[in-house]
Parts: structure tokens; C-alpha cells; sequence
């Protein structure tokens, strides 16, 4: 009797520990999400917009002019970045880039390199729009996400 | 081996073969990352435009016809050819084109380079929103047909290089040929003129200026060389015949000082000879005259004074031969007739079996001196010729010449009358050349010569400015040569030869 409780215990704890492996998997997936400031107009966005915004073309949002921020503080971010976002290799990207800033006068989009200065540049400007680990903006009430963009 | 190792076109051999070695791995290598980099923009540009086409279409689906619509869309893009996967996962379910020709990857992450995984296929996944649940469509695409290209086109880089690799050896052994023919030519020249063959032309023909111009340096060099071959070689020559004529000098000068210190040594003993035949053959004459002519003592010394005449002819020989004989005055003559007198006397004693030539060859010029010596010199010769053929018989020549610049390195250049007289006797051999002239050397048996002849006429013709050479060949005869100065006559001074002898 003694030694069937300590069994059960036993299952009970080691249930426990896979259960509480498996929330923290499903907790923290690795997702890119797009995002906004808190404060800010947009309310959704298609893939096809976000395409746009990404490639540089004007996306106007109440009249104003949204902002991307390509953000790089992540090197997986530019593979994401290349094959969620604008669906292209990066010699096309860069292709289409010129060929953007040279014939439609498009803007590229802001590199940023540190995820401090994203969220300075997303602070700061209302209109920014960027993408970043869903693990990082969660909880961050300054933030909004948008969309999911990739769940591995 | 180390020789072939170091050859030119083993060197030549080696650096293609080390630059190919080199580069053509590399090559090889950086071709085919441009290769694979140029297919996997070509695959993954394309599959990623597609797939996001895909996903906005599933997004835009209606949502109540969704999943009708979106199983005819999984069919669709399976029949595609490219996409052998497709799937959409509402985290309840999975929706998977029946004409998916892979089985389920649930658990392979997504792709996001060409090739990164094993299985051939590049996994996509794209979140597609919906108003009542998010969706992920996951497509898989074949990468078999580009890697196979891949391949393909690698091969072709390998087969391209290859070619280039069989071809560079092959323009290097040409090559190779071409520059080590010329210089293989050259070396073979180069030997021969090594080995003395000066002459052999450094000549090669080649297109290449380097090699031609090393090849006229070359020749030029030879050419050089052979100049300053010929030149030592004709000084060796030259320093030859002076150390000769230098030794040929030394030996003369040797030789007259051996006759000149015997001639005064035997003009010395000659005086005293002489001073003491003088009373001998004047107290002998002396009483000679108060004897009875047909006395017994008379005959004596009649027998004595012969012979202080013998010895005092013998002292003036001896003196003559010195040059210490009271010479009379020189007068400027001409030989012909002196030589021709003493001829006619000499033909009257000479033996019937020995032939007396004389070649006069002109007038000959006038020399200086007394003819009476002269004609002594011609009587010893021809006496010494005629003795040497006494036995055998022979001919005996005189002749007269006029000489310019004897060839005779000890008498000065000029102009010369040459007395020859030459017999064709049992002739002489080197070692009685060498003592010839000396006084009483003789080759004749005792009592048979006094051996002063041949110094009488050495010192005459000394003691007249000129030179008496000898020539004899053991069995065939000997040849004196008498080489007197031409005196320049003053004004109706010369005189007849035979005038002067009488």
C-alpha cells in the first residue's frame, strides 16, 4: 500500500515535470509577429500591404504615411524577413530595391541592427511598423502585434 | 634524373602543372559556388513568390467556402509538378492534398536556404489569418530537378576545366619545345666551340627576340673569341720565331766570342811565335850565306830556313785568322775578276772528277777591302769543297749574287754581294758546324790539314764587315755563303779585281 503511493507519487511529480516541459514549449514557440506602437492607427494589415510597406512602396494609413523598420538585431530575422515578408531571394530584393529607389522614388526601409533601438524607433514614432519575437512584445504594453508573419 | 629535373622544359613542365594544380581546384570550386548560388536564386525565388501567392489567396478565400476551397487549391498547387507537398493545419486538424507525393513532415522545420536539408525538398510555411481561426499553410517543393542541374552544370565546369588543364599542357609541351629547341641548338654550338671548333656558327632560327638576341650576343662573343684566338695565335707564332732568332743569335754571338778569344789568344802566342822566328830564320839565312852551297851544313841549313818560312807563313795564317795582321789599305773592287782568278788557278789543281762551276749572275757589286784576301777566301773554299770530294768526285759551283736584306738575323739590312761556294761532298753533321771556323779544328787525318783554312776566311770576311754562313747536309754536300758589304765607290776609285790581285 505504502510503496503503491509512493509510485503514484512519483508518476504524479514526473507528470508534473512533462507537463510543465510541455507549457514551457508551448509558451515560448519561436514566432515573429508584426508589430505597431501601442498608439498607433493601424489596425491590421494584409500580407499583401505588408509586402508593400517592406519594399518600400508608400502605404498611407489616415492619411499618413506608415514607417517600416527593418529590424536586423536577430540574424534569423533577415531569412524570415526575406521569405515571410517580401517572398523573395535576396538578390531580388535587392533588385527590386534599386529598381524602387531609382524609377518609383520609394524610401528603403530603416535597417536596424540593436532591438534597443527598435523599441526607441517604435516608441518614438507612432507610424512604425517592424517585426520582432513574439517572446520580446508579448507582455509589453507599449506594443502591438499585428500579425503573425512565422511560427516555427 | 636531376638533370632532366633541371631542364628547361622540365621547369617549363612544372609551373604549368603547379599553376594548374593550383588554380584549377579553386577554379573548379569558385565556379560551382557561382553555379549553386545561381540555381538556388532561381529555385528559391520563385518558390517563395509562390508560396506567398498561395497564402494570400488562401487568405482571401471566403471563409465559409474555405475548405472546399482551400482542398482545391492544395490539388492545384500539388499539380503544379514543383510542389510535392502541401498542407493546411488549423492546430485542430490537417487538410493535405491528397496528391502530396511526400509523406507528412510534421516534425522538419522550415527551409530557408536551397539544399540545407537532405530530403530534397524546401519546406515553406506561412501563416495565413482568418476571422475565425488562424491557419498555416505548409508547402514543400521539390529541389531534385534543380540540384540535379546543379550537378549537371558542375560536371560541365569540371569537363570545361579539364579541357583547359589537357590544353594549357598541352600548349606548355609546345611551347616548351619551341623555346628549348633554339636553346638546344645553341647549346650544341656552344660545345663544339668549347671543343675548339671555332668556326661553328652559333646560328639558330627563332621567333622569340629574347632568344634571338642571345643568339647574336652569342655569335658576337664567338666572333670575339675567334679574333683574339687568331691573335694569340699569331703572336705565339711571332714570340716563336723571335725566341728563335733570339736563341739562334745568342748561339752566334757565343760562337764569335769563342772565335774572337781563340783568335787572340792564338794572335798572341802568333806574335811570339813570330818574334821568335825571326832570329831563327835570320841567323839561319845569315849562315846559310857564308856556308859553302854544296856543304853538308849548308843542306841543314837550308832545311832550317824551309822551315822558319813554313812557320812564319803558318804565324801570318794565324794573324790573319786574328786579324791582328797588318792588313794592307782597303780599296773598293769587284769580286768577278777576283773569283775568276782564283778559279783558273784552283782548275789546274782540282782532280778531273770533280766539275768547276762558276754562275758570275752580273758584275755584283763593289765591296771594300783587299781583293788579295778575297782571293785566299775563294782558294780556302774551293779547296775545302774539292777535298771533301776528292774520293767520290763532284761538282763544285761558285757563284755571285746580288743580296737585299739578307734573311741572316746577324748581319745588318743593306745590300750584300753573296759569294756561294758549294760542293756536293760527303757533307758535315751539326756538331762540326758548331766548330768549323775555330782554328785548327779539322776533320782530316793527322798531318792532313792544320785546320786554319775555314778560320783564315771566318776572319777575313769579319775583319771586311761581312758574314760567312755554312750549310751542309751529311751526304750530300755543304754550301758556305759569304755575305760582303756593298761599298759605295768614291769617284774613279774602282779598281779591277784582277789589277789589284797582280
Amino acid at each position: 500500500m505504502e510503496r503503491s503511493s509512493v509510485l503514484t507519487m512519483r508518476r504524479a511529480i514526473l507528470f508534473l515535470l512533462l507537463l510543465g516541459i510541455a507549457a514551457h514549449g508551448r509558451a515560448s514557440p519561436d514566432t515573429v509577429v508584426l508589430v505597431v506602437p501601442a498608439d498607433s492607427k493601424v489596425i491590421d494589415l494584409d500580407s499583401i500591404t505588408v509586402r508593400k510597406l517592406f519594399l518600400g512602396l508608400p502605404v498611407l494609413i489616415n492619411g499618413s504615411p506608415l514607417h517600416p523598420l527593418r529590424n536586423r538585431s536577430d540574424a534569423r530575422f533577415d531569412s524570415i524577413f526575406l521569405q515571410q515578408i517580401v517572398a523573395m531571394s535576396q538578390s531580388a530584393y535587392d533588385r527590386q530595391m534599386l529598381i524602387g529607389v531609382n524609377r518609383q522614388r520609394s524610401m528603403r526601409p530603416v535597417e536596424i541592427t540593436t532591438s534597443a533601438r527598435v523599441l526607441d524607433e517604435l516608441y518614438s514614432d507612432p507610424n512604425a511598423v517592424t517585426f520582432m519575437w513574439l517572446r520580446d512584445v508579448e507582455h509589453n504594453p507599449k506594443m502591438r502585434v499585428i500579425r503573425i508573419l512565422w511560427s516555427d | 634524373m636531376e638533370r632532366l629535373i633541371n631542364s628547361l622544359r622540365a621547369r617549363l613542365m612544372s609551373v604549368v602543372l603547379v599553376i594548374n594544380a593550383a588554380l584549377v581546384p579553386l577554379l573548379y570550386l569558385g565556379v560551382s559556388a557561382i553555379v549553386e548560388e545561381g540555381y538556388a536564386e532561381q529555385f528559391v525565388n520563385p518558390v517563395r513568390s509562390y508560396s506567398r501567392l498561395v497564402a494570400d489567396e488562401l487568405e482571401s478565400a471566403d471563409e465559409a467556402d474555405f475548405e472546399r476551397r482551400a482542398g482545391a487549391l492544395l490539388d492545384s498547387v500539388v499539380l503544379t509538378g514543383q510542389v510535392v507537398f502541401a498542407q493546411i493545419d488549423d492546430g485542430q486538424r490537417k487538410l493535405r492534398s491528397s496528391l502530396s507525393t511526400v509523406p507528412s513532415a510534421a516534425a522538419r522545420h522550415d527551409d530557408f536556404s536551397f539544399g540545407s536539408q537532405a530530403d530534397q525538398v524546401y519546406y515553406i510555411s506561412h501563416p495565413v489569418k482568418r476571422a475565425s481561426r488562424p491557419v498555416v499553410l505548409r508547402l514543400g517543393f521539390d529541389e531534385s530537378l534543380t540540384l540535379e542541374r546543379i550537378a549537371a552544370a558542375k560536371r560541365r565546369v569540371l569537363a570545361a576545366l579539364l579541357a583547359f588543364t589537357s590544353a594549357s599542357i598541352a600548349v606548355a609541351i609546345w611551347l616548351s619545345a619551341v623555346i628549348a629547341r633554339p636553346m638546344v641548338r645553341l647549346q650544341e654550338a656552344a660545345k663544339r666551340v668549347a671543343g675548339g671548333d671555332f668556326h661553328a656558327q652559333l646560328q639558330m632560327r627563332s621567333s622569340i627576340r629574347e632568344v634571338q638576341e642571345l643568339n647574336h650576343h652569342l655569335e658576337r662573343m664567338r666572333q670575339e673569341l675567334v679574333g683574339t684566338n687568331d691573335r694569340l695565335e699569331s703572336e705565339m707564332r711571332e714570340r716563336g720565331v723571335s725566341e728563335q732568332k733570339r736563341l739562334d743569335l745568342e748561339r752566334r754571338l757565343l760562337h764569335r766570342e769563342r772565335i774572337a778569344t781563340i783568335g787572340t789568344l792564338a794572335g798572341g802566342v802568333a806574335h811570339e811565335f813570330n818574334n821568335i822566328m825571326t832570329p831563327i830564320l835570320l841567323y839561319s839565312q845569315v849562315a846559310l850565306a857564308d856556308t859553302p852551297a854544296d856543304s853538308a851544313l849548308a843542306k841543314d841549313l837550308t832545311r832550317i830556313v824551309v822551315a822558319a818560312h813554313r812557320a812564319r807563313n803558318l804565324v801570318t795564317r794565324i794573324l790573319t785568322f786574328s786579324r791582328e795582321m797588318d792588313l794592307p789599305p782597303a780599296t773598293v773592287f769587284s769580286l768577278r775578276p777576283t773569283v775568276e782568278e782564283a778559279l783558273t788557278l784552283l782548275r789546274a789543281i782540282v782532280p778531273a772528277n770533280i766539275e768547276i762551276a762558276f754562275h758570275p749572275g752580273g758584275e755584283g757589286l763593289p765591296v771594300l777591302g783587299d781583293p788579295s784576301l778575297i782571293h785566299q777566301v775563294v782558294i780556302n773554299l774551293c779547296t775545302n769543297g774539292y777535298q771533301a770530294m776528292r774520293r767520290s768526285g763532284g761538282r763544285l759551283a761558285v757563284s755571285l749574287c746580288v743580296v737585299e736584306n739578307p734573311a741572316e738575323s746577324q748581319i745588318d739590312p743593306g745590300r750584300y754581294t753573296m759569294l756561294e761556294v758549294s760542293d756536293t761532298g760527303h757533307g758535315v753533321d751539326a756538331a762540326v758546324i758548331a766548330h768549323i771556323f775555330e782554328p785548327f779544328f779539322t776533320t782530316r787525318d793527322v798531318g792532313d790539314g792544320t785546320g786554319l783554312g775555314l778560320s783564315v776566311v771566318h776572319g777575313i770576311v769579319t775583319s771586311m764587315g761581312g758574314l760567312i754562313t755554312v750549310e751542309s747536309v751529311v751526304g750530300r754536300g755543304t754550301a758556305f755563303r759569304v755575305y760582303l758589304p756593298a761599298a759605295a765607290p768614291p769617284a774613279g776609285a774602282l779598281e779591277e779585281g784582277a789589277g789589284a790581285t797582280n
